[in-house]
């Protein structure tokens, strides 16, 4: 993974070298799944992401997204089912709702995509997964670290 | 409290990147980690005996492995747990193989992230509670809807496994569709000859006496769930004893009311009383009180007069309610053709000598309203096309491909070829599809019919049916421009859909459908059996277009899930990970029964508080992630434990 370039953003401070925390809530049966398979394919990651494992994205409750932030956490990360492919039905849709109405509140402190994303991964998309959590993991390197 | 940390090398597939020593250096100075062990394979026989017989030893309050994915061998190591007399759910796996080792390079952030996990877990299973599973008594009879191949396959397999069964079948006959067809793909099979024997086994087999066989009956309503269900089914009458009647049919000729004959989609007329065709089960007649003079008000008895025994024909029968307790219901409703109203171009209904597959079925079958004879009003056709995906593989009406049609096509040419010898047939369509070992023999037969070809078409907007003198001119885009044809007669082959009665029932059984109708399985590949509501299996054409050999399979597979999950002595395991309402905080909003997918959550209005049923709940969480109040409570998945397991892995 090449390291992207540090910079300075409005809430974080010049640091060459920071390695961001992100927490990822993973569904059991889809993203859980596609982590798996990423490791089963040996898919390099950055190792900053730290996964907990609900068994429907529907179990993630705006509180622990901010728990997550308070914690300590620079993003958060929520991967789902795709639309139609919930082992649960339709707890993705539920996720997506929450979302939704979450970005508004996390607006209010400061806190925008992509520092807390929400983005489906299949079992089968490995290759996914890896992107989306290098992704995520650029794009908070780049924001800085969470200001509080 | 004394929590034991097992790292798993997994050969060196995990300790090539994460050191142990390390790993038992860092989490050893831990307060609650009481010992560090190293095993090199904990999966193996060696491994889980180990595991066991050091937990018993040493009897840790919680204990941690730290290895492959849980999704692999969780399950395998809660029952070391519970052979080494532990709660199993005192339990947490740290997946530092597909999640660390194989995907970290640099072996000291692998460390750093492992041990970052297992303190998180550490933190989390403190706060794990004993779960137990809990046991209810359940009823092992089976409802099925629908006497189709696939409905008496599953009702005969459950039978000969001991259990009753209600076989629940809307119309008056057994059999389902292909009791409608004259022969059958790939083999030509005589249809009827081929379902007889499996009739017969329901109606006077070994096990006859546990399949009850309720004919003009329709289930109206149903309760409760998976171990439970109470099946109210509501049954027309007929009008004839079938247990008297002797099956003679002397009661036909005479009545004097005729209607059009739906089992022939109209193409000709039955009597009030009558068989649907003839050679059907069971052997009796049925009094259709709409068509009757008696259901205008007339005393007419000519039908029982005519009746050479005693009682069969009775016209004081009464509509019927009847209720069955059941652990699971089949539904194996089939399926039926689209509406080529959807297609007016075609001239279906419009045009003389336009039919669907399922009205030339009938005309080629012997006991149809031709008996058997390819003829039109005219006289006999000398020329048939047959339209091939006639709304199928079509965003605009059917996106899919019924998988049966070229079959059924290539069947009517051959049958074509022999009741009309030299009669030109013409197939247009617009793919070709024959799977598996045995569809080829049928399409390369009609290959080489020296009187058919095969043009293809593009877009079913594009084609144009028209009736001209006498003949049915059909217009299409070909290479060249636009190409007509004129035939005699022209068979439309439609994509199979859901039943009409199929979203009536689905609502009634809360079994979710797909975009198109159909019921949806559990699993398309692994779980095809299972509806998404527990108990509630699936069978035949109402999960998908299929032919009679995978509806006889799915029936099978049907009855195999319940006589493996419903075991007459056996109590029904109810798994733990569900939610709970805490009724101190529940305000009786219902948001939580709103969300929730499984209908699982009632609300008990004494207490003013939701209740969870946890044989119905799937332990999704998302009810818990709703609830205002917080009264909802996820186990295993509890607040608390997430809480726990954020802020450690934070740190």
């Amino acid at each position: 993974m090449t390291p992207s370039l540090p910079q300075t953003t409005c809430e974080g401070s010049f640091e060459p070298s920071f390695e961001p925390k992100i927490v990822a809530f993973l569904c059991n049966w889809c993203s859980y799944a596609g982590a798996d398979k990423a490791g089963a394919a040996q898919l390099a990651y950055p190792p900053n992401v730290r996964v907990i494992r609900v068994m429907c994205s529907g179990r993630v409750d705006p509180q622990f997204v901010l728990q997550a932030f308070r914690d300590g956490a620079d993003g958060v990360l929520i991967l789902a089912c795709h639309a139609g492919d919930c082992h649960y039905k339709e707890g993705n849709c539920r996720a997506i709702q929450r979302q939704q109405l979450m970005m508004r509140y996390l607006q209010a402190f400061g806190i925008a995509e992509p520092r807390c994303r929400l983005d489906f991964v299949s079992a089968g998309e490995d290759e996914m997964f890896v992107r989306v959590v290098t992704e995520t993991v650029n794009d908070v390197k780049a924001l800085g670290p969470l200001a509080r | 409290m004394r929590t034991a940390v097992y790292f798993c090398s997994c050969g060196t597939n995990i300790s090539e990147k994460i050191d142990p020593e390390r790993i038992a250096r860092e989490l050893g100075g831990e307060p609650t980690v009481a010992y560090v062990r190293n095993v090199e394979y904990l999966c193996s026989e060696e491994g889980k005996e180990f595991l066991e017989a050091d937990l018993r030893e040493n009897r840790p309050d919680r204990a941690i492995v730290a290895a492959c994915s849980p999704r692999d061998y969780e399950s395998a190591f809660m029952q070391c747990l519970g052979r080494a007399g532990m709660n199993p759910y005192f339990l947490q796996m740290v997946n530092i193989r597909e999640q660390v080792a194989w995907v970290t390079p640099d072996p000291c952030q692998a460390a750093e992230k492992a041990c970052r996990m297992i303190r998180a877990a550490v933190a989390r299973v403190q706060l794990h509670a004993p779960l137990e599973r809990t046991e209810l008594d359940v009823c092992t009879d089976v409802v099925v809807i629908g006497a189709g191949p696939a409905g008496l396959k599953a009702a005969l397999a459950l039978a000969e496994g001991g259990r009753k069964v209600t076989v629940v079948e809307k119309t008056p006959v057994l059999g389902g569709m292909p009791m409608r067809y004259g022969d059958l793909f790939p083999n030509l099979e005589c249809s009827p000859c081929l379902l007889e024997p499996v009739l017969a086994e329901v109606m006077h087999g070994p096990h006859a006496e546990r399949i009850e066989l309720l004919t003009l009956s329709e289930v109206v309503e149903v309760t409760g769930y998976y171990g439970n269900f109470t099946v109210k089914v509501q049954q027309t009458p007929r009008y004839v004893d079938v247990d008297r009647c002797i099956g003679c049919g002397y009661c036909i000729p005479p009545c004097p009311a005729t209607t059009p004959n739906e089992f022939n989609y109209g193409l000709d007329e039955r009597k009030a009383i009558s068989y649907p065709f003839s050679g059907v089960l069971p052997n009796a007649p049925f009094l259709d009180l709409q068509a009757c003079l008696r259901g205008r008000g007339e005393d007419c008895r000519l039908c029982q007069a005519a009746c050479p025994v005693e009682g069969a024909v009775c016209f004081n029968d009464r509509e019927k309610t009847l209720e069955r307790q059941a652990g699971a219901l089949v539904v194996a409703i089939g399926a039926g053709l689209y509406d080529c109203g959807a297609l007016p171009s075609l001239g279906h209904g419009r045009i003389p000598g336009v039919y669907t597959s399922l009205e030339f079925e009938r005309i080629l079958a012997d006991n149809g309203p031709t008996h058997g004879q390819v003829s039109i009003s005219g006289g006999t056709p000398q020329s048939v096309a047959i339209m091939h995906c006639a709304g199928s593989l079509d965003p605009h009406h059917r996106p899919y491909c019924s998988g049966i049609c070229c079959q059924y096509a290539f069947k009517f040419n051959h049958l074509l070829e022999s009741k009309r010898p030299g009669a030109r047939v013409l197939h247009l369509y617009k793919e070709l599809v024959m799977p598996g070992k045995e569809a080829y023999a049928l399409y390369q037969r009609a290959r080489d019919n020296p009187h058919a070809t095969f043009v293809r078409y593009g877009d079913i907007g594009d084609v144009e049916v028209s009736a001209d003198n006498g003949q049915i001119l059909i217009r299409y885009p070909s290479d060249s421009g636009r190409a007509a044809a004129a035939v005699d007669m022209l068979v439309l082959c439609p994509p199979v859909v859901p039943n009409e009665g199929a979203s009536r029932l689905a609502a009634l059984l809360d079994a979710p459908c797909d975009e198109f109708g159909f019921f949806e399985e559990l699993n398309g590949r692994l779980a095809f059996a299972e509806s998404k509501m527990k108990g509630i299996y699936l069978a035949g054409a109402c999960q998908s277009p299929t032919d009679v050999q995978r509806a006889a399979g799915q029936g099978m597979a049907a009855a195999a899930g319940i006589l493996a999950g419903l075991v007459p002595g056996r109590k029904l395991q109810v798994e733990p990970i569900t939610a709970w309402t805490d009724e101190e905080k529940c305000s009786g909003c219902r948001l939580c029964a709103a969300v929730c997918p499984y209908k699982a959550i009632g609300f008990e209005p004494q207490r003013r508080a939701s209740k969870v049923n946890p044989l119905l709940c799937h332990g999704c969480g998302t009810c818990v992630a709703t609830c205002p109040a917080g009264a909802m409570q996820g186990n295993h998945f509890s607040n608390a434990q997430i809480f726990a397991e954020i802020e450690a892995i934070l740190q």
